[in-house]
């Protein structure tokens, strides 16, 4: 690796409105390669809609987006190919029911053709080894508990090889004692050198593992920097605000 | 995935093309003719006790076939229908002992009439009607569509009386006997025999019936002209070598039981089981036949229109929901008879009953599965979608891959439903004249007038099917969930 870091990331004055309710306004936002961003803010403040957006399952209204070099918020992009190279993990894990675990994991690289089924397997065995669920491969999804769950959805978006991965708030629906095995499979990552985009309300794991915190409150980006700057020296108001209130809890 | 959806249609249109062109097939010497009867009109057109169509009507037409030189191919059903089928062109002909009146012949034209009739109303054998004015706010049954109706329609303000209508003769005939309609008209042959066969009804009027008037054999106005003609001759030919008579005496002076069988037999339900066994097993086999093909096309076509209905596009979506709506809002019975005669009284085309019928299973139970299969696919959680799309699938792709297979999971209860409403529904195209388990029961009772025990035995059939029918989707259903 260089010095000069890529810019993976690049958001340009993206605006996105519900009717009324205008979620996002001007946000712009730089993530280099390697780099790990996480997200903090009230719930409301925009950060999931933001998320969601750098794989397009939101739409910006304006706005430029650029991923890996792609512009996905021109139309003639296509879309699949981009999301290919983007892992996305979601709150409730969004497991395919009708599937077994290393069946949810191989399928979308044997259909997309990157794998046949014999590699997708193999890669798919080594991924469960990394996050700590080798003996579940052929268990049903419905056997698992949510921190399983949400290892198990990591493992699937890795089988992809991507270069970027999004999480969306992926411990908000864990029991508090295996929250612990997910964040571990995320600091493994980061270790590893992936950039990451993450939104979460563990600000320990954030004042850890973060490269740069990114603070959303009502669709705008109030305050960004090291964890060092935002968690023992915030400028903005509301973030001490919100710091306070959830640093007591 | 479109192109396979392209594929199933023109298969399933292929289907339904072979299935029509099965329905009449070209006699390379003689001209062949389909032509229409009454199922249920004795002596004139009913079953025998060897499920044989028999009657004053099949045994001349057969002679004068014979005699004129062409063939036919008869298919009986209700007489609305039978009469209907050729105005709409799906028949070349129709004998069903219909008296020739001024209304019919600007629909039909008559060959010359082949036998004198007039209309007598008859009343239950101990009722205390004397007279019509003694019907004074009473109810009168009635066969739809028939000379005697017309007959009672035209008095029915002079004598004060109320009117109910049947579509076959045996059901008035038990509504008049059970009491809750007092009389009914109908041609004086017809009464005659039916109360020789032991129904318990009584001829008021057998001296001087009214109206008296001609039966004729009727082609649809303007067509058919050749066979018409050949019909008047073959008339001629055996009213002159003494077969007409034989053929009217056969059957006005033969016991009951030469075509009833014995009423030893009609007396018991396994008397009645034994003598129309092999009755009772086509009708089944054609009700399973019915219920298999239309389950089966109905399930792809709801498919079909369930996918349509959850396509990213908005105007494949309406296309779907607008089918939905047009064909799940149409009484099947509705839908059958537009299909069967509405829709080629227009065109021209002839559809064969049985594809008509199977039209309208997989139209109507169609529809109903499409709802429910949209259904199922809208309530697959969207993250499953989400989670899809992110990995980098198309839209298709999570569709088969993700959505559709659980979606169909979750309809498999439905299906189950669905599957036994469509076997019931089968009944429904006895209507039409397809001989199913329905239309059987129909006729083994028109012969033999044991309503009580042959409708037993019908429902018990279905009963039993059904139950089986249950049992096995109660089986696939346990396996699906593991």
């Amino acid at each position: 690796m260089s010095e000069e870091k890529q810019v993976k990331v690049h958001v340009d004055k993206v605006n996105k409105s519900y009717g009324d309710n205008h979620v996002l306004r001007d946000i712009s936002l730089d993530v280099m390669d390697n780099e790990v961003v996480v997200m903090i803010g009230p719930s409301g403040s925009g950060k999931s809609t933001f998320l969601r957006m750098l794989n397009q399952l939101e739409k910006p209204d304006s706005g430029l987006i650029e991923v890996d070099g792609y512009d996905i918020s021109d139309p003639k992009t296509n879309i699949n190919k981009v999301r290919e190279n983007i892992g996305m993990v979601f709150q409730n894990f969004n497991l395919f029911n009708n599937y077994s675990v290393i069946d949810n994991i191989t399928l979308a690289p044997v259909q997309l053709g990157k794998m046949t089924k014999a590699e997708a397997e193999k890669k798919a065995k080594e991924l469960l080894e990394t996050v700590g669920l080798p003996d579940k491969a052929s268990a049903p999804v419905s056997s698992l508990s949510g921190g399983q769950k949400q290892r198990i959805a990591i493992a699937r978006a890795l089988a992809m090889d991507p270069d970027i991965m999004l999480f969306d708030e992926p411990t908000s629906a864990l029991d508090p004692e295996v929250v612990g095995d997910v964040l571990d499979v995320m600091k493994h990552l980061a270790k590893m050198g992936m950039t990451m985009i993450i939104v979460t309300h563990e600000m320990g794991f954030a004042k850890q593992v973060a490269d740069r915190v990114v603070f959303f409150e009502s669709g705008k980006i109030q305050e960004s920097g090291t964890p060092e700057q935002i968690f023992t020296a915030p400028k903005n108001e509301r973030l001490q605000t919100f710091l306070s209130k959830v640093m007591q809890a | 995935m479109k192109k396979k959806l392209l594929a199933f249609i023109v298969a399933l249109s292929a289907v339904f093309a072979v299935m029509g062109a099965t329905g009449h097939k070209a006699n390379a010497d003689e001209p062949h003719y389909t032509i229409t009867s009454d199922a249920t009109y004795a002596p004139f057109d009913f079953q025998d006790k060897n499920n044989q169509y028999v009657g004053i009507d099949q045994d001349l037409l057969k002679a004068i076939a014979k005699a004129a030189g062409f063939t036919v191919t008869v298919k009986p059903m209700a007489f609305n229908a039978a009469m209907q089928s050729v105005a709409s062109s799906q028949a070349d002909g129709v004998i069903a002992g219909t008296t020739i009146t001024n209304e019919r012949k600007a629909v039909y034209d008559f060959s010359d009439p082949y036998y004198k009739t007039g209309i007598a109303w008859a009343t239950a054998k101990n009722s205390k009607i004397k007279s019509l004015s003694d019907l004074k706010g009473k109810t009168v049954a009635l066969k739809t569509g028939t000379a005697g109706a017309e007959y009672a329609e035209s008095i029915k303000d002079q004598y004060g009386f109320k009117i109910t209508y049947f579509s076959d003769s045996d059901t008035v005939y038990r509504d008049v006997i059970n009491g809750n309609s007092v009389a009914t008209f109908a041609d004086l042959p017809v009464l005659q025999y039916t109360i020789k066969n032991g129904t318990a009804l009584k001829v008021q009027n057998s001296k001087e019936p009214f109206a008296a008037g001609d039966l004729g054999f009727a082609v649809k106005k303007g067509d058919n002209a050749q066979l018409l003609a050949d019909f008047n001759k073959g008339l001629a030919i055996i009213k002159k070598n003494g077969t007409y008579d034989k053929i009217v005496n056969k059957y006005l002076s033969a016991k009951a039981s030469t075509f009833t069988g014995s009423a030893k037999d009609n007396s018991t339900v396994w008397g009645i089981l034994k003598t129309n066994r092999s009755a009772f097993l086509s009708g089944l086999k054609q009700t399973l036949y019915l219920t298999v093909v239309g389950i089966i096309l109905a399930s792809l076509w709801g498919l079909f229109l369930g996918i349509l209905g959850v396509s990213k596009n908005t105007l494949l979506r309406s296309l779907s929901t607008t089918i939905v709506y047009i064909f799940r809002g149409m009484p099947m019975l509705v839908l059958a008879f537009f299909l069967y005669i509405g829709i080629p009284a227009v065109t021209g085309t002839k559809i064969s009953a049985w594809t008509a019928g199977i039209m309208t299973l997989v139209l109507n139970e169609g529809a109903y599965i499409g709802a429910f299969v949209r259904g199922g696919f809208n309530s697959v959680d969207n993250g499953q979608m989400e989670a899809a799309r992110s990995l980098g699938l198309s839209h298709s792709q999570a569709m088969r891959r993700v959505i559709i297979p659980q979606g169909l999971r979750l309809m498999v209860p439905s299906f189950i439903n669905q599957f036994i409403i469509t076997l019931k529904d089968t009944s429904l195209l006895s209507a039409i004249g397809i001989l199913e388990l329905t239309q059987t029961g129909t006729l083994i009772v028109t012969r033999n007038s044991q309503g009580f025990r042959v409708w037993a035995i019908v429902a018990m059939i279905y009963l039993i099917v059904i139950t089986l029918l249950t049992l096995f989707s109660n089986w696939v259903e346990k396996r699906t969930k593991a």
